[in-house]
């Protein structure tokens, strides 16, 4: 009894310091009654969701990994209560939720995690429908808080976050970027940074659809040629179509068959093709007669590439055939302009075009395909080379404004800032796709660079 | 012995003869020396005149010489000075040329949008609409439809996608955008997988409409495509017709590629 009227009073606590700031919350129309399938959002409200603390080792961090990572998504409201508090609020076996009292609070799902053999169940409660939305179960097979262990908690948010909004989170999964001279790796959420390559001159690291393997651009005796790199064995080889001189800018086809990258000829540097089942042979897929073309960016089908030319005398941004054919500029060109565009990133939904542009130093800026609309995303310091986040709203990109050059992330739609590294000097930087469930030798040859 | 002695004497005579004779001779020879010698000088300064005066015309050609060479190098670096220039300044057109295109294209894009607006606003109902039929149907304009069907490729809706194309080819055969419409057809086609249905349509382009420059794009994916099936006899045959119809296409250039690796 005592128990009990001590976890009433911490209720009472906790609804006081809450109710004032939900205040708002609670004043949005009711949902208009009929049939409806899944959850009920306000216009241009983000739907509150409330964590329920995780009652197993390592449950804090389960959570912390949760709320984060839906916080990170964007498209909820994540309300951080306190453990202790809402510990009073989970019912017992066979009990349901006290919906009402969510709802109060501001929720419109909670998500609960319990431990089960070999791994956890998550739960999401629809609390204006009083009912449970969906639930699952997923195997986390990897040692406790390594980074695969982060990786497969990870997964499970992503799925969380699929069935409160129907997108699935971007958290599971990885960016490569360039500091100094070497290729590092870090989590999406900035976690379990470690470096890829030693020794040699690395750039313009990208990802191979299957998350396990990576193209960058190395430095040698022979210039700098295209290897492949597999994350999980540790082993390297050259593309051996890459001749001595210049290739840079690697891009793997979304298929994973083909791979393109910028190779310099004849005066000029020529986008190339090569299937990975020869790469002794690369075709030309540009005719830039002179001019500089680099940096292909696939289309999410494969049919296209954007690309950076210079063909008109500034760089500017194409798309084409990915056959080379058709090709069409895709920026805005002003006749006699010193400003130009560079760095295309196709997004994984394939409406935009995110690239760099010069407006007062090199901002981020993003086109919409179907009406060549243009949003300005940055404005503050450089930001150069974004890439794509797996959900298709949020990218990476490299910006000076903390006084050195670091990754951030930025969410298209509401333009919010997070800063993914903090030591000195990263650039060029790609977002992995959805990292598949296992992944667990990863690790090691993340560890074991070269 | 009596008859020698007017011998001797005669011989005395001639001696004292001679004398005179010879010392005459002597003096003669002498004058003759001086104007031998004189003559010689004469000759020597009108020689020495004559060279003075050949020298100065040799020198005199030689100057003409170096002055022509001199005109002549200056004309030449003149000429290179020229070509260089020219060189620059066809470049210079070329690269505004080359802008022009790309400002043209652009702004044939943004009038193909701007059109397909007006005709959306604009657009008039059929001639052949029933009087009793209630309210008038609409008809899309070529452009209208035109841009229908790019805008539902782009979303990945290729059946819609042809829909409109079709309709706009069976309505406005004549139209401007009619050889881009049977283009997009044959790329609906190609985003579906169909392979055959997508040869097809490209080869109805370079057929219908063979001064589009979608002619040449349609006949080099044919010619792709033929080769990734291993019809490299045909694929030949096509990349040679974008050549020889199409030099100076970027299709063109990228056919001698593709020839020179089947070889």
């Amino acid at each position: 009894m005592i128990g009990r009227a001590i976890a009433n009073g911490i209720i009472a606590v906790a609804l006081a310091c809450v109710l004032p700031q939900i205040a708002g919350a609670q004043q949005r129309p009711e949902p208009p009654r009929g049939v409806r399938i899944g959850l009920s959002y306000g216009a241009g409200v983000k739907p509150g969701i409330i964590v329920m603390p995780v009652e197993a080792v390592p449950g804090d961090s389960v959570r912390t990994i949760i709320q984060r990572d839906l916080d990170f998504g964007d498209r909820v409201t994540v309300i951080a209560l306190d453990s202790a508090a809402l510990r009073g609020l989970t019912p017992s076996a066979g009990r349901r939720f006290n919906y009402a009292l969510f709802a109060r609070l501001g929720a419109a799902a909670i998500v609960r995690i319990a431990p089960v053999a070999g791994g956890y169940r998550a739960e999401v409660h629809d609390v204006t429908g009083k009912a449970l939305l969906q639930s699952g179960v997923f195997m986390v097979e990897s040692a406790r808080l390594s980074a695969d262990w982060r990786m497969e908690i990870h997964g499970m948010a992503d799925e969380v976050e699929r069935w409160v909004t129907g997108t699935r989170g971007m958290s599971r999964s990885r960016v490569l970027f360039v500091r100094g001279s070497d290729v590092w790796i870090v989590d999406s959420d900035g976690a379990s940074q470690r470096q890829l390559t030693r020794g040699a001159l690395t750039l313009s690291p990208a990802w191979h659809p299957n998350g396990r393997t990576i193209a960058y651009s190395r430095y040698g005796e022979a210039g700098t040629r295209i290897e492949l790199h597999d994350l999980e064995t540790g082993a390297r080889r050259v593309v051996r179509a890459t001749p001595e001189g210049l290739n840079i800018t690697p891009a793997f086809s979304p298929d994973g068959q083909s791979l393109a990258w910028a190779t310099a000829r004849e005066g000029g540097t020529e986008i190339v093709f090569a299937s990975l089942a020869n790469l002794a042979l690369a075709r030309r897929v540009t005719v830039g007669r002179g001019s500089d073309n680099t940096s292909p960016s696939f289309s999410p089908d494969g049919r296209r590439i954007a690309f950076m030319s210079g063909r008109a005398g500034q760089p500017e941004v194409y798309i084409s055939d990915a056959d080379g054919t058709n090709v069409q500029l895709l920026t805005e060109f002003t006749y006699g302009g010193t400003s130009y565009r560079a760095s295309p990133a196709w997004s994984p939904d394939g409406r935009l075009i995110a690239y760099q542009a010069t407006a007062g130093g090199f901002q981020i800026m993003i086109l919409s395909l179907r009406d060549r609309a243009v949003k300005q995303l940055t404005s503050e310091g450089v930001n150069e080379d974004p890439s794509w986040a797996p959900d298709g709203r949020h990218l990476v990109f490299t910006s000076s404004r903390s006084g050195v050059r670091q990754l951030w992330v930025i969410d298209t739609e509401s333009g919010r800032l997070r800063q993914l590294t903090h030591a000195a000097g990263a650039r060029l930087s790609d977002w992995s796709p959805h990292l598949a469930p296992s992944l667990s030798s990863e690790t090691n040859a993340a560890n074991s660079p070269d | 012995m009596q008859p020698t002695r007017p011998t001797e004497h005669s011989r005395r005579n001639v001696r004292f003869l001679a004398l005179p004779l010879i010392l005459a001779g002597c003096i003669a020879s002498k004058s003759d020396v001086t104007v031998l010698q004189q003559d010689i000088m004469l000759v020597r300064a009108e020689a020495a005149q004559s060279d003075s005066a050949r020298r100065q015309e040799i020198q005199r050609v030689m100057r003409s010489m170096q002055s022509l060479t001199d005109s002549v190098s200056a004309v030449a670096t003149r000429l290179t000075r020229m070509r260089t220039d020219m060189q620059g300044r066809f470049s210079a057109i070329e690269d505004d040329t080359r802008r022009l295109q790309e400002i043209a294209g652009q702004s044939q894009a943004r009038m193909q949008e701007l059109r397909a607006a007006v005709e959306s606003r604009t657009s008039a109902p059929p001639s052949s609409a029933s009087p009793s039929a209630g309210a008038p149907a609409v008809v899309p304009g070529p452009n209208q439809l035109y841009q229908l069907g790019r805008d539902q490729l782009l979303r990945g809706s290729t059946a819609a996608a042809r829909t409109a194309f079709e309709d706009l080819l069976a309505r406005y055969p004549e139209s401007d955008v009619a050889a881009e419409a049977q283009f997009y057809i044959g790329e609906t086609h190609a985003a579906e997988g169909n392979v055959q249905e997508a040869d097809q349509a490209y080869a109805r382009v370079a057929s219908a409409y063979p001064r589009s420059p979608r002619a040449a794009t349609a006949t080099y994916k044919r010619a792709v495509a033929a080769e990734g099936a291993r019809r490299t006899r045909e694929a030949r045959q096509l990349y040679n017709e974008v050549i020889s119809k199409f030099p100076r296409s970027d299709e063109a250039a990228l056919a001698r590629d593709r020839l020179r690796d089947l070889q």
